[in-house]
């Protein structure tokens, strides 16, 4: 365990000198809850637009953090021979999978904090204290989802794979998990089964005081449990080539 | 005629570390039982049997594709063996690395971006349960000059002094390297050895493939020629070079007898042009004295050693020849 601490540790540390990553998971929600935001009029999912877009644009800086930068660096690392490296110390096996979720864990937080502030004090969200944390936290557990696809990714494909194939999936899940705009109609018949759409449907349904469906709670875990097979099948098949 | 003729792997745990020197442990500090990798139709080992033990300097020499990193991958559990069984310290190989007995330098071992060395030679010694000072570690690698540059910013031939301070880090008991001089410039390589040396000096195992024939003969007591997948000589340097006919004996002689020279002692090779006889031997004293023994009087003799190459070259043709020329793909 002290171990991958040291290592999540030296991960971290990286991460600070990457200025790119904070643009992705920072950076683009915020301009665009800056730009859309604040529509005082509007109302999604039964709450304020302002509310919604808060959780929506929260779950996909989170989200994209957890895929985009994760799945690039574990499919390079895979390819330089660090992972390999790492196989020759005492550092247990799975230490380096882990090490990615707890950081991944770790850089999804400033995409979650910034855009609730942003939502606070520029969206005008009011909400009771407890609601807060819960959103914070559901998009913060619901984030692990797509780091362990990025595990799952990263294993299996070379890194100029990786760039396309994780763009596609982002796109997918924004788009099809109502992010970017709230869904309707066919979109929604669809969507409503994505991780994406199960998060923030969960955020609005607090904030709209309506008792959060089972069904939501339980689709996030199914598909982390999906997410999670795929990871152990691409870390197990390419134990030899690693 | 060596000590360490394959096929004895069993007889490891009472093996006597006679002429060898200090050892920690005595015993076998590495076993290969009949170990074979299969990758569809291609052997990449095939039935390998070896041991090492604790203290010794051991080179396994090859040409490319011989299984040499194939034989390494499979001793420290990146690659499981399709058959056999390989032993460290008593102990599967997965548990033996990740007690931290062991520190290894392979070929493809990549290093962690964006972080300088020092932060890397810090971050792999917290790793380990009974590390080297990392000051200790970047001065015995050559590497403190460089220790606040980035990592992803180092030439070459530094990132290689970098990896071999990631395997001497831990203070480990057996250090396995896989052509650790490949990527130096030749004043690396030899600051390199001499801290390798040290290494050696303080008790440790050290297990090294290559195939450049002076590092092996320069470096280790004991060489393991492999080819195909193959064991095909253990011993000193010496023995390997008196096995395959080390020396070339070379006279005119008016008169030819063919059959007779075939029957001379210690004979691995004879060439015949004209008057000129061109002899291969591992014992070139014996093979004059039985010539000059025999009435005849030679004239021009020149006995030349043929170096550990020539020796290598011999063993391995002779291989290619009785089992075929289908050399294996290196598998990374």
């Amino acid at each position: 365990m002290a171990g991958t601490l040291a290592l999540t540790k030296a991960e971290l540390r990286r991460l600070m000198h990457n200025k790119r990553y904070f643009i992705f998971t920072v950076g683009f929600p915020v301009i665009l809850y800056l730009l859309i935001g604040r529509q005082v009029s509007a109302q999604a999912y039964g709450i304020a637009f302002g509310a919604y877009y808060m959780i929506a644009m929260a779950t996909f800086g989170a989200f994209s953090g957890a895929l985009n930068g994760n799945a690039q660096r574990i499919s390079q690392e895979k390819k330089d021979g660090w992972i390999r490296q790492l196989r020759l110390t005492p550092l247990p096996a799975n230490a380096y999978v882990v090490t990615k979720i707890l950081v991944s864990l770790a850089t999804t937080i400033p995409a979650i904090v910034i855009v609730l502030l942003l939502g606070r004090f520029y969206g005008n969200v009011h909400l009771p204290a407890w609601q807060w944390p819960v959103i914070a936290v559901t998009i913060w557990f619901g984030s692990t989802i797509f780091a362990a696809l990025a595990v799952a990714v990263g294993y299996r494909f070379p890194p100029d794979q990786v760039q396309p194939i994780t763009l596609i999936v982002y796109f997918f899940f924004a788009i099809l998990g109502g992010l970017w705009f709230p869904l309707s109609g066919f979109l929604a018949k669809i969507g409503k089964f994505t991780p994406t759409y199960e998060a923030v449907k969960i955020g609005s349904d607090v904030i709209a005081g309506a008792a959060v469906p089972a069904g939501l709670a339980i689709g996030l875990v199914v598909w982390l449990g999906i997410f999670v097979a795929l990871a152990t099948v691409a870390v197990r098949s390419t134990a030899e080539s690693v | 005629m060596s000590q360490y003729e394959t096929g004895h792997g069993a007889v490891t745990a009472t093996a006597d570390d006679s002429g060898h020197r200090g050892s920690r442990h005595s015993g076998s500090v590495v076993s290969f039982e009949n170990v074979s990798k299969v990758y569809g139709r291609l052997r990449a080992v095939d039935g390998l049997t070896l041991d090492l033990r604790a203290g010794e300097t051991v080179a396994l020499l090859g040409p490319n594709g011989a299984g040499k990193s194939t034989s390494l991958d499979m001793l420290l559990a990146l690659r499981k063996p399709t058959s056999g069984r390989i032993r460290m310290f008593g102990d599967d190989p997965y548990h033996a690395v990740k007690s931290g007995r062991v520190g290894a330098m392979l070929q493809s071992g990549g290093l962690m971006p964006e972080v300088t060395v020092r932060e890397l030679v810090e971050l792999v010694t917290k790793l380990h349960p009974n590390p080297e000072p990392v000051a200790t570690t970047l001065k015995r690698a050559g590497i403190a000059q460089f220790a606040d540059q980035r990592v992803d910013r180092l030439s070459g031939g530094q990132t290689q002094r970098v990896r071999f301070a990631l395997a001497i880090c831990g203070k480990s008991e057996l250090i396995v390297l896989d052509e650790p001089t490949a990527a130096m410039d030749v004043e690396t390589r030899r600051l390199f050895w001499n801290s390798m040396k040290e290494e050696v000096a303080a008790g440790r195992t050290l297990l090294f493939a290559t195939h450049y024939l002076e590092e092996a003969d320069q470096a280790a007591d004991r060489i393991l020629v492999i080819n195909r997948g193959r064991l095909l000589a253990d011993g000193t340097p010496a023995e390997i070079k008196a096995r395959a006919g080390a020396r070339r004996l070379s006279f005119r002689l008016g008169h030819v007898d063919e059959p007779f020279l075939l029957g001379l002692p210690g004979l691995v090779n004879l060439e015949v042009r004209h008057d000129v006889v061109q002899i291969q031997s591992s014992d070139s004293d014996a093979t004059l004295y039985a010539v000059l023994d025999a009435g005849y009087r030679p004239s021009e003799i020149e006995v030349t050693s043929l170096g550990l190459e020539q020796a290598f070259l011999a063993i391995t043709a002779e291989d290619d020849q009785t089992n075929g020329t289908t050399h294996v793909g290196e598998t990374n």
